[in-house]
């Protein structure tokens, strides 16, 4: 067992440093205009695409790197250490469409959308969660009817993030209504998202957010050739998309999520604490807190290096991402309320988390999100009872 | 980098289990309640004829130069199987021996024939490799010859028979042997400055696998448990509030576990943030082991209440290992005076 880099694997990270602080963007993300946040995002990708640094893991023959997960966490460090955005818009298509469609889609979806990803041109947005349909994702209703070589899709989808602002979507739909059992004839769809018929509608976040959407589809004609994986059993695909998402698409916000603590550490340092005379860091009750916050930050990075060199064995995750996502919400949880504790009224700011050098009441709003998106904790835990475990359903 | 263990590194693991299952039963612990070593000459010998006790000591002292990792993986063993005995401080007795110039106590330290306790100080000034003073918690020091002290400074070995005032008392744990008793400046048999071996963050790091393995025992003890006791006509672990109890556990494992390895990496391999990291594996491991142990007393119910059943034993183990060199609340405070992570 080693923690050490290769050689070659230093040169990487210095690489990466060395261009990171040259190209990075300096202005602060536009968080809160949907066309100026999409233009900001791509220009980003596509940055990073000139610099030969999009798509560190992906195959080459796609435009990638071919690199290994190694690399990509290194990335990732850099990244986070460099106190970076991160690549919210591209989220979807960098971490799990483009994963999707690399496992499972065919040469010619693959040879269109996983360059154009990289490249910094599309925006991909996932259409999985309805109305009736959120954690129960199979109750999924909106359907496809079949019309010669194009698929008819009707019904709605929600909690679309970036939906405004994208050009794809990873859709699912239901194909066949009569299946006994609610997994079966559900399809996995690239949906282009400027097609006729779909109508998107903005939905504020409670941290003010401007990405969630709600997504009408009404009569929407997408070609039987858009189907990802075979139609009817899309339920297996969407499950290796989320599995993507549990696994190593949170890698980043692991990453990032040791830099706030120390962040966290450092404005407690300076500011006056409860007693209104000591610095925040000399106050017993947060002292603890954060030093158990430093705790827990680093057992999360030894589990997600360890999760990763499982991962170098096999190329999907498998439930134990579920353990990483569920421990990365709580902790991220935790960070962002002690926060809160800590800044006492002034955290009553209105902030935005894209706010540098740190918005510390929209990182705390935010964090509400982290047990909710991508399956909620209660959902992951069933996971991990039942997959990893062995429980009784 | 590379987390994973290794095919010799799981069979060393499967042979220390194997040995324990059968040498060491957990049941044995309520059995020798009464004796006065919670361990007995017989298994002590038998694990040092395995070579449990030399796993990373070097080969001129009888040891088999693994690494730290190594070690940390049969302490988890030890943990999990709640193998009673002073097998830390002896470990790490043979370390200080060795390394203070005293190779034949140390070689006899891994063949079992010497045992070592560990002095736990309460208070008084460290001393530094001076005449050592102040009062101290004792475990496991029937039979053993030496104690160890472990202080941030550095550690040494006292005669055991050098400590006085020594009151025996009975211990939470029916597994370890526990009594106070003080220094007034016994001088120490040797003294190995932690500049020159971290001894204490050494043994940090095996409690923490220790811990670890207590975690995952009471983890799995409540998986076991939720499958097959039946009530309402079904297995207890098909309500959630049993199922996500048990996730809880294996969360608080996997970490607690993951991290310890990265520690004792660190540690070896001499990491600048070794100490960061080797505080921060025994603040999840502590709270993994007793949180663990206590919620699978929940999951038992009435059952998890009474002496007969295990569960008790490891939440009571977990305090005991949780004090050594220091209670989570001290490495808290320490953790937070490290400089950040490299
Ligand atoms: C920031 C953010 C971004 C998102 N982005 C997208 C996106 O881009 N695309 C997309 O498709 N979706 C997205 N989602 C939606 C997300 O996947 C769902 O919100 C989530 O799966 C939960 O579904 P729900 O909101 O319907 O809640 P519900 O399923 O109604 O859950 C409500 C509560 O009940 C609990 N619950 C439900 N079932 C069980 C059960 N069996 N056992 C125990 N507890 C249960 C839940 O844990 C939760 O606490 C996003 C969500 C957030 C917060």
């Amino acid at each position: 067992m080693d923690l050490d880099f290769t050689a070659e694997q230093m040169e990487f990270r210095d690489e990466v440093r060395t261009w990171l602080t040259e190209h990075a963007p300096t202005e602060p993300r536009p968080h809160l205009d949907a066309a100026a946040m999409r233009e900001y995002d791509l220009a980003w990708q596509r940055t990073q695409w000139d610099g030969g640094w999009a798509g560190i893991a992906w195959p080459e023959r796609y435009g990638g790197r071919g690199l290994t997960l190694v690399q990509q966490l290194i990335w990732y460090e850099e990244y986070a250490r460099a106190g970076l955005p991160s690549v919210d818009a591209c989220f979807v298509g960098l971490n799990h469409a483009g994963p999707t469609l690399i496992t499972t889609a065919t040469e010619e979806q693959k040879n269109f959308h996983l360059p154009r990803i990289l490249r910094g041109e599309d925006v991909w947005c996932q259409g999985f969660s309805e109305p009736g349909a959120g954690s129960d994702l199979a109750a999924l209703s909106t359907r496809a009817e079949l019309d010669g070589d194009e698929f008819v899709v009707t019904g709605q989808k929600i909690w679309t993030s970036f939906a405004m602002i994208a050009d794809y979507q990873e859709l699912l739909v239901r194909t066949d209504r009569d299946g006994a059992k609610k997994h079966h004839g559900i399809t996995w769809l690239i949906c282009d998202m400027r097609s006729p018929g779909i109508e998107v509608r903005p939905i504020e976040t409670i941290e003010g957010g401007a990405e969630f959407c709600e997504v009408f589809y009404d009569e929407v004609r997408i070609p039987v050739a858009n189907v990802v994986g075979e139609r009817d059993k899309g339920w297996r695909v969407a499950m290796s998309t989320l599995s993507f998402e549990r696994g190593t698409a949170y890698t980043a916000s692991q990453v990032r999520l040791s830099d706030t603590v120390e962040k966290l550490i450092d404005l407690a340092r300076e500011r006056t604490g409860p007693d209104g005379r000591r610095p925040a860091i000399a106050d017993d009750e947060l002292s603890r807190r954060l030093a158990t916050a430093r705790a827990e930050v680093a057992a999360l990075r030894a589990m997600t290096y360890a999760g990763i060199c499982r991962n170098l064995r096999s190329d999907t995750p498998g439930p134990e991402g579920s353990m990483l996502k569920l421990y990365y919400a709580e902790i991220a949880k935790r960070v962002a309320r002690l926060a809160m504790d800590i800044l006492g009224a002034d955290g009553l700011r209105a902030t935005s988390r894209w706010d540098r050098p740190f918005g510390w009441s929209g990182n705390y709003l935010y964090s509400f999100s982290t047990s909710i998106g991508g399956g909620t904790s209660e959902i992951q835990r069933n996971i991990i009872g039942d997959r990893v475990l062995g429980l009784p359903r | 980098m590379d987390l994973l263990s290794s095919a010799d590194q799981l069979e060393l693991a499967r042979v220390a289990a194997e040995f324990f299952t059968e040498q060491s039963p957990i049941g044995a612990i309520r059995d020798r309640r009464d004796e006065p070593g919670a361990v007995s000459r017989k298994l002590w010998s038998a694990g040092a004829d395995l070579g449990l006790l030399g796993l990373s000591a070097a080969e001129d002292i009888g040891g088999a130069g693994l690494d730290l990792e190594d070690e940390a993986l049969l302490f988890r063993e030890l943990g999990r199987r709640l193998v009673p005995g002073p097998f830390l401080s002896s470990v790490l007795g043979a370390r200080v021996a060795a390394l203070g110039g005293q190779a034949d106590l140390a070689r006899s330290i891994v063949d079992g024939e010497v045992l070592v306790g560990l002095a736990l100080r309460r208070d008084g000034e460290p001393g530094g490799g001076g005449p050592v003073e102040g009062t101290f918690a004792l475990f496991d020091t029937p039979d053993t010859r030496y104690v160890l002290v472990a202080d941030p400074s550095g550690a040494g070995l006292l005669d055991t028979a050098s400590l006085a005032e020594v009151q025996t008392t009975e211990c939470i744990d029916p597994g370890t042997r526990l009594a106070y008793g003080r220094a007034d400046g016994v001088v120490p048999l040797c003294w190995v400055p932690a500049e020159d071996d971290p001894i204490r963050s050494r043994g940090l790091v095996l409690a923490s696998a220790v811990l670890v393995g207590i975690a995952e025992a009471a983890r799995d003890l409540s998986v076991e448990h939720a499958k097959t006791r039946v009530q309402f006509g079904r297995p207890i672990g098909v309500n959630q509030a049993i199922k996500h109890a048990c996730v809880d556990m294996a969360v608080a494992s996997e970490a607690a576990w993951e991290q310890t390895l990265f520690a004792a990496i660190s540690l070896r391999s001499g990491r600048a943030d070794a100490e960061f990291q080797v505080l921060a594996a025994n603040v999840v491991a502590g709270r993994a082991a007793i949180d663990n142990a206590a919620a699978t007393i929940q999951v038992h119910g009435g059952m998890g209440f009474t002496y007969e059943h295990d569960a008790h034993l490891y939440l009571k183990r977990a305090h005991v290992i949780e004090q050594f060199f220091g209670s989570t609340r001290d490495q808290l405070d320490d953790l937070l005076s490290q400089e950040a992570a490299q």
